[in-house]
Parts: C-alpha cells; sequence; structure tokens
C-alpha cells in the first residue's frame, strides 16, 4: 500500500491530530506461544529487510526496517513511555518506572517472557518486526532461505496479509483485549484517546509493504474495503468482550468509562451538542456506549447481508436501552445484550472475510457511508470520524482495484479532505459542517 | 457591602457573565408562603420603588423596581423561556414548549397557584418582587404605611436581608429543592450550568437595596463574609438533600450527573487535566462529587468551628470514596454532611468574622488555590467569588481603605480572566495569578 494512497501522505498530519499519541500505543503480539523472538537486529541486516537498494530478484523492497525504524511510532513506542508525559502518567497510576510496568510495557514494546528472547532481543525496539510477525526462531531458516509466503506460515510467520489475522492483532492494543485494555483511571491519568480504523491506519503506519506484483503473485491483492470491514467487525467484538468481562463492571456509581463515546462527556457545556439518536433511543444527559463500530458494520452488513445488519441494530438499540435499565442487575442485561450484539458481530466475520468486495459493492457503500451521515441523525463525534476512515478506505479500495479512474481518484480524495478537516478537532466538530462535507463527497461518486 | 462589590459588579459584570451568564436568569423564588401575589405592577409606583429620585423621607432609594427592570436578569426569567433555545431543550425532552411547564416555571417565574394570583399579577413578569419577598396581600398595608422590617417581616415579608434566608431563598432555585431541581437530563438538553455564589451574585445581580446608614439602623449590618459562609454551608446542605433524594438514587448506570463536579467530565481530553489525586481521594478517570461549596465551608468554619471543619472534611473523603463503592455508603455520608452544613449554616451567618479571621479565611483560599492536587475548576471559581466577598467585607467594615480596596479588586481581575472558560482553564495560570495577591490590612 505504498502505491501512493493519497492520504497515507497527504493527511498524514490531519490523521496524525486526531491519533498522534494513540499510535504509539499500538498493536503488540498476543505472542503466546509463538516461539523465541530473535530482536529487530537480527531482521535489519542490510541484505535482507535494511537495505538501500532492492537487490536483484527480492521479492520484496527490502527498505521495510529503514521505514519501521524512521517513519513508524511503532519504533517509538518503549521510548515515549520515558518521555514526560508517560512518566507522568505512571506517576499518577502508582506504577513506578513505566518502561518497567507490564500494563505499559503489555503493548508499548514487545513484551514476551524474557524465556523467550534471543540474544539480540531489546525490549527498547518498542513494537518490532516479531511483536506482529510473531518470533522468528521457528522460521528464520526457511525464510531467508526463499520459502513461499505459506511456508513461512507454516511454520509459525504470523498472517498479517489476511484481514481477520491482521484485525486480530492490531486490535489486540488499538482497543485492548480484557488484560491489556486502557481503562479509564490510565485514560484520566493521562493517556491519549485511541480511535483506530485498520485500513486507514494501515497507511498512515506507514505500511512497509509495497503491493506490486510480487506481493500479488505471493499473498494475492489486498482489498481494503475488506480490512476496513473486517476491522469494524473485530472491533465491536473486541469491545463487547470488553463489556461482558467482570473487570469491568461498575464500581459503585463508577463504570467502566472508557467503555463509551468520549464525546458524550468530554464535549463542551457551550453549545448545543445533544440531538435524539433513534439507534441508541437515550434521552438527554445520558452516558452512551461507544458505538461507531457498529454503526459503521450495520452499513456494511446491510450490502452484504442485510438480515445479520437488521438483527445487528436491533441487539445494540437494546444494549444502549439496557445502560439506563432501573433495576439493581442492569449491568447483568447489558452484559446479556452485550452477548447478543457479540454474536451478530461474529455471525458477520466470516461472511466479510470472504466476500469479494468488487466495483458494485465500493460504489454501493460509498453511497450508503455518505447518505446514512446526510440522513441520519447518527452522526457523532466518533461515527463521524470512523465514516471519514470508511471512505478513506472504500476510496483507497476503488483506487488500488481500479474502480474509478484518475481524476475521479484526485476528487473524492479532495472531498474526503474536506471530512477531515471538520473531525480534526473534537471540540470544534459541528455535525452540520460534516454532512455539509459529506454532500460534497456523494458529488464526486463516479456514476456506475 | 455594595459600594465596592457593586463596582466590582459592574466593572467585571461582562467578565463573570462569561462565566455565568445564563445560569444567572434562574431565580429563587418560593411559594410555600400562604399570601397572596399581588404582582410587580403593585410595587412600581413612582413613589413607591418605582421612583426616578429617593422621595423625600424615605428609607429606601425608591428606585429598586427601576434596577430590576432594567438590569436584573431575574426580569428575564420568563421571557427566555420562549426563546430558541429553551423550545429546543423542552422539545429534547419530550415537552412541547417551555413557558407553560411547571418544571421551567418554578424557576423562571413567580409561579404560585392561579388562587394565589392577584390581580396585577403577570406570570411573564419573571422572577417579581413577591417570588422572593413574598405575596404582599398581608403585609402591604402595613408597609406602606411605614411599620418597621420586624413589623413588615412578623406579617409576612421574606427577611432577605437575613444571611440564612436569603441563602435559602436564593438557593431554592440556584441550586434547587425537591420540586425544582436541574437534572442532568435538562442540562444534556442544554440548560446552562448554574454557577452560584450567595455573595457574588446578590452583587451582581445587581443588588437593588444600598447599605446606607438607614438600611443600618433598620436592618443591621451584614457582613460580605457571613452571606457567603451561610450560602456555601445551604449551598451543601442543598446537594446532601437532593444526594439523598429517593429519585437521585443511580437508575441503571447513571447517577444524577448534575451532583458531580462539571468539569470532571466536561473538559478537552488533549490536555492533561489531572495532576496527581490528593492522598485519599479518588484516582485518575473517576467521576468526581461537586465538592467546592463543602471545601469552602470548610475553611469558612475552619476558626469559627473547627471541630466541624475537620468532621466535615473527614466526611466528605469517605463520600467521595463511597461513590465508587456503593450507595447506601453514599447516602450514610451525605446524612452526616447535610447535618454538619444544617448545624454551620445559623452559626456562620452570624459569626462575627474579625478582620483576623478574614486575613486568615483570604490566606487559606490562597493555599487552597496554589496547592497542588486534587484540584478543580469549580474550586477556583469559588475560590475567585470567596475572595471577592472578603475583599468587600474588610471595605464596608472600613477594615481596608478605599485606595486599597480597590488595588484587591483589581488584582482579582487575572484570577476571573484565568477562569473565564472552562474549557480552557488553566490551574497553573490560576495559582499565578493567586500568589500575585496581596492582602495587608490597615489596622
Amino acid at each position: 500500500m505504498t502505491t501512493g494512497r493519497f492520504f497515507a501522505t497527504s493527511f498524514a498530519g490531519i490523521a496524525a491530530a486526531l491519533a498522534l499519541l494513540a499510535a504509539a500505543a499500538t498493536a503488540s503480539a498476543q505472542s503466546s506461544d509463538d516461539g523465541t523472538h530473535l530482536g529487530v537486529a537480527t531482521c535489519a541486516g542490510d541484505n535482507c529487510h535494511g537495505a538501500v537498494q532492492r537487490s536483484k530478484g527480492s521479492s520484496v523492497a527490502q527498505d521495510e526496517y529503514r521505514i519501521w525504524s524512521q517513519k513508524d511510532k511503532h519504533a517509538q513506542a518503549f521510548k515515549m513511555l520515558g518521555g514526560d508525559r508517560g512518566r507522568l502518567i505512571a506517576a499518577n497510576l502508582g506504577l513506578g518506572d513505566p518502561q518497567k510496568a507490564p500494563i505499559c510495557l503489555d503493548c508499548h514494546a514487545d513484551n514476551v517472557a524474557p524465556t523467550r528472547r534471543g540474544p539480540r532481543f531489546d525490549i527498547a525496539d518498542g513494537v518490532g518486526c516479531e511483536t506482529c510477525h510473531g518470533g522468528a526462531v521457528g522460521w528464520l531458516g526457511l525464510h531467508v532461505s526463499g520459502a513461499s509466503h505459506a511456508a513461512n506460515i507454516a511454520a509459525g510467520m504470523y498472517p498479517t496479509d489476511q484481514p481477520l489475522a491482521r484485525a486480530q492483532r492490531c486490535q489486540s492494543c488499538h482497543i485492548g483485549n480484557p488484560d491489556n485494555f486502557v481503562t479509564h483511571r490510565i485514560m484520566g491519568a493521562g493517556h491519549p484517546p485511541m480511535p483506530f480504523e485498520l485500513d486507514t491506519y494501515w497507511a498512515i503506519e506507514p505500511a512497509h509493504d509495497a503491493i506490486d506484483a510480487g506481493y500479488i503473485a505471493r499473498k494475492g491483492r489486498p482489498n481494503d474495503i475488506q480490512f476496513w470491514a473486517v476491522g469494524q467487525a473485530i472491533d465491536l467484538e473486541k469491545r463487547m468482550d470488553l463489556i461482558i468481562d467482570p473487570k469491568n463492571a461498575p464500581h459503585g456509581a463508577d463504570p467502566e468509562l472508557s467503555l463509551f463515546d468520549c464525546q458524550a462527556c468530554h464535549h463542551s457545556m457551550n453549545d448545543l451538542q445533544w440531538r435524539a439518536r433513534a439507534s441508541t433511543g437515550l434521552g438527554p444527559g445520558r452516558l452512551r456506549l461507544y458505538d461507531a463500530s457498529a454503526v459503521m458494520l450495520q452499513v456494511v452488513a446491510a450490502r452484504v447481508a442485510p438480515d445479520a445488519a437488521a438483527a445487528l441494530g436491533s441487539h445494540l438499540l437494546a444494549l444502549h436501552r439496557a445502560t439506563e435499565a432501573a433495576v439493581p442487575d442492569y449491568w447483568t442485561k447489558v452484559q446479556a445484550e452485550a452477548q447478543q450484539v457479540r454474536k451478530a458481530a461474529d455471525a458477520l466475520i466470516p461472511i466479510l472475510a470472504q466476500h469479494n468486495f468488487d466495483k458494485s459493492d465500493a460504489m454501493a457503500l460509498a453511497k450508503a457511508l455518505v447518505a446514512s451521515g446526510i440522513d441520519g441523525v447518527d452522526l457523532d463525534y466518533s461515527g463521524a470520524q470512523q465514516q471519514t476512515m470508511a471512505l478513506e478506505s472504500v476510496i483507497a479500495g476503488m483506487k488500488s482495484l481500479g474502480f474509478a479512474d484518475d481524476a475521479q481518484i484526485k476528487g473524492l480524495n479532495g472531498a474526503l479532505g474536506g471530512l477531515y478537516q471538520v473531525v480534526a478537532n473534537d471540540q470544534a466538530y459541528r455535525p452540520d459542517a460534516f454532512a455539509a462535507a459529506l454532500r460534497q463527497l456523494g458529488t464526486k461518486l463516479p456514476q456506475q | 457591602m455594595l459600594g465596592a462589590i457593586a463596582t466590582w459588579g459592574l466593572r467585571f459584570a461582562a467578565v463573570v457573565c462569561g462565566v455565568m451568564l445564563l445560569a444567572a436568569t434562574t431565580r429563587a423564588q418560593s411559594s410555600s408562603e400562604p399570601g397572596i401575589h399581588l404582582g410587580v405592577a403593585t410595587c412600581s409606583g413612582s413613589n413607591c420603588h418605582g421612583a426616578m429620585e429617593r422621595p423625600p423621607g424615605s428609607a429606601v432609594p425608591g428606585d429598586e423596581f427601576i434596577i430590576w427592570s432594567k438590569r436584573d436578569k431575574h426580569r428575564q426569567a420568563y421571557t427566555v423561556l420562549l426563546e430558541p433555545r429553551a423550545v429546543h431543550m423542552a422539545q429534547a425532552i419530550g415537552l412541547p414548549d417551555a413557558a407553560h411547564q411547571t418544571l421551567c416555571l418554578n424557576c423562571h417565574a413567580d409561579n404560585v397557584p392561579p388562587d394565589r394570583r392577584g390581580r396585577e399579577f403577570q406570570l411573564s413578569d419573571g422572577v417579581g418582587c413577591e417570588a422572593c419577598h413574598g405575596g404582599a396581600s398581608g403585609w402591604l398595608g402595613i408597609h406602606i404605611s411605614g411599620a418597621s422590617h420586624q413589623q413588615n417581616v412578623a406579617a409576612g415579608l421574606y427577611p432577605t436581608d437575613q444571611p440564612v434566608a436569603r441563602a435559602e431563598k436564593c438557593l431554592s432555585c440556584h441550586f434547587g429543592d425537591s420540586t425544582r431541581f436541574v437534572d442532568h437530563r435538562l442540562y444534556g438538553a442544554g440548560h446552562p450550568r448554574l454557577a452560584f455564589e450567595l455573595d457574588t451574585y446578590t452583587a451582581i445581580e445587581p443588588a437593588h437595596f444600598v447599605v446606607d446608614q438607614s438600611y443600618i439602623d433598620r436592618k443591621g449590618r451584614v457582613g460580605d463574609v457571613q452571606v457567603w459562609a451561610a450560602g456555601q454551608a445551604i449551598a451543601l446542605r442543598r446537594r446532601m438533600d437532593a444526594l439523598l433524594d429517593p429519585r437521585h438514587v443511580p437508575h441503571g448506570l447513571f447517577p444524577e450527573f448534575a451532583l458531580f463536579d462539571c468539569q470532571s467530565c466536561h473538559h478537552p481530553y488533549d490536555s492533561l487535566h489531572a495532576p496527581l489525586p490528593s492522598a485519599g481521594g479518588l484516582g485518575p478517570g473517576t467521576v468526581k462529587l461537586y465538592d467546592a461549596n463543602a471545601l469552602m465551608l470548610g475553611l469558612a468554619a475552619s476558626r469559627a468551628a473547627p471541630e466541624a471543619a475537620r468532621a466535615l472534611a473527614a466526611h466528605m473523603l469517605a463520600l467521595d470514596r463511597a461513590t465508587t463503592e456503593n450507595w447506601p455508603t453514599v447516602q450514610k455520608e451525605a446524612a452526616a454532611v447535610r447535618q454538619i452544613a444544617g448545624d454551620l449554616a445559623p452559626l456562620l451567618g452570624s459569626y462575627d468574622f474579625t478582620p483576623d479571621d478574614m486575613q486568615a479565611l483570604f490566606e487559606a483560599q490562597i493555599r487552597l488555590g496554589t496547592a497542588s492536587g486534587d484540584w478543580r475548576f469549580s474550586h477556583g471559581e469559588q475560590i475567585t467569588m470567596a475572595l471577592e466577598a472578603i475583599v468587600a467585607n474588610l471595605k464596608t467594615a472600613g477594615y481596608v481603605g478605599d485606595e486599597q480596596a480597590e488595588a484587591m479588586t483589581d488584582a482579582l481581575g487575572p484570577l476571573y480572566r484565568s477562569f473565564l472558560n472552562d474549557e480552557f482553564f488553566r490551574p497553573s495560570a490560576f495559582a499565578k495569578a493567586l500568589k500575585s495577591l496581596q492582602l495587608a490590612p490597615e489596622r
């Protein structure tokens, strides 16, 4: 995806404004038993992934290490724990040295057990090669001997090229699992919020894979729309797991606020912000669970699995309603409804992972995203943020899959810039401005 | 107090308004006393309270109606219900309008039952004379016949000159009671935040009474610090009443957020909002109860009733902690705090704050504001208004000269500016402005 995706470069700044610090906290491996991690130095040789120039016959660009070390915030993930903010957060939490605290290291480094760290392993490398690609001890030999991608995978390399696998890996930190979740206590101590969308964040990482003929021959052609769709389903599933997790049940009057929509509370009191949202059924002045991925998933499901979309919508409504049930065991109800939403997301995952998102899907989804934003009243900030990244992914898919010509892509990307401007600052966000920017983008969509 | 404070009020009206513009439109009124409310027109005659100049021999300036009708937002309390914001709010909570709803009228007008509305009574007068001073049918006769203030009060005039009585009346809307309360549903629909401090808000209303010799002869001299302290005690007691109200027991996930500190949640999250948590208090990321009244009351009582001040601090800490534990403990601690606040109100409302007391209070406010720890916008707001009340008191009691009082008042400007916008509030700027404040009363 270094094929010149517009926003990877042009809007890195804006996307960074949304996500700058959040991007540092990042996908660590759920590296429970993937062998010994040999360390970044093992991969960075100049004949391997640290080459200045592609060697003859190489199937990859070989600058992967250099992109990571020079441009990718994952390389800074450990170092930033030792910065002023990292130290302040740790102090606020009573953690001592953040560079030694497992709760921090689990996502800010490749925090495998000491027995699984090779001689060249260095925790200070942050989120390095094997955090995502898996410990190399079992497959490095094959890998340097020209094995096929399939053979590498069979030997233990993690299949980051597969949408579902990639989503699981990235989102194990970029939302979190029950054991490495950024709770509101950590947020309150100073941790930045963590917006994420799998396909867009892949591009702005920036990706160190080049989708050329060699890549496609070995791994198939990636479809941005599919990455986006699967990412949304995994996001929703993980969020439901977090609600179901007993650790996140309310303490007294104090719920686990990280499960909720940030801007439901963190907004100015000087503007009239509240609007009725049919998909939540909640009145003004209520806390609202974060549901942007569920809303996005409904849009994609409406196209590829309409029955599942309807089920998801009704369970989502029931989940929101359960949060204000005036009964002592309301949290049990919330958990039960979360279980239902999770099931609905679960049912969609294989469908999305196998669906061939073609040109007609791309056009229909782009239109549906634009329309849902304009017609709907569901444009919370978090929803608008996801909608913007969804459209970026769909447009990226249109480009890489040849569904639109260069002039059309240019027009769409220009309009996408308008969306990013509206969501650049959550405090200044205005739903009507977002709807206007969406309408503008709508005029640029290719006619089928 | 009104000399200094009214000047301050005028000079900083715009600044203060930036903080609490719309909040000031809601206003204490009571409909529990039995009299008929005769209507504003009954009071506003040019020989009575609508005089262009002081009538000969009058005990009061006579321009009270004119000040109210031209400058006091209470006058607009009803008409704001007709504005787009109010209509929007009403719709958000499923009401057809705002101007016909008991929920709104109970504070935005003198909403006594129809059988207690006299001939000249107009609901559209908003929060008028009798909303605060009481229905006049029982005392108007003696009032216009030169009765003493005590006789008027005995006949039913509400004693707004008394700190505790004034606090009860104003706070019945500016915080609320069992029949009127701005809950978080209403806030969420668009109601402005209710900020309040009795002494400062009396001044910026603007007050339509003048504390001159005639006033002092009839009603005695009441110090701003007494008014401030009584206001804090009653505000805290009312907060505890609300916390104990069965309607405010958490419904499902939602406690009554209106009882919590607004900026505890409503702050931009791109700033490092919370410094180190205070010893023993709640950690980062928790929603905190509004506690500024309790902090103020603790300081007010620290010399007058030190044991009560210590007990208050202990129960507030336990109350804070209980919010993350269970509601029965919250209620138990709230009842204890309520008791202390209720006991302190009459004590502090009549306590003779000496110049030493005021100096100590001033310094304690500055210490509170400059200490690191669990520190909030609401604290800064209350500290600033407390300092204003102290300065006003020192001036009107003659403990500092005009020039010195003016200099101190000027020095409060940067404090107000530092929290003009709660979204951009920075404790460091506030602490800096506080540190530059000096108090050196003449002895």
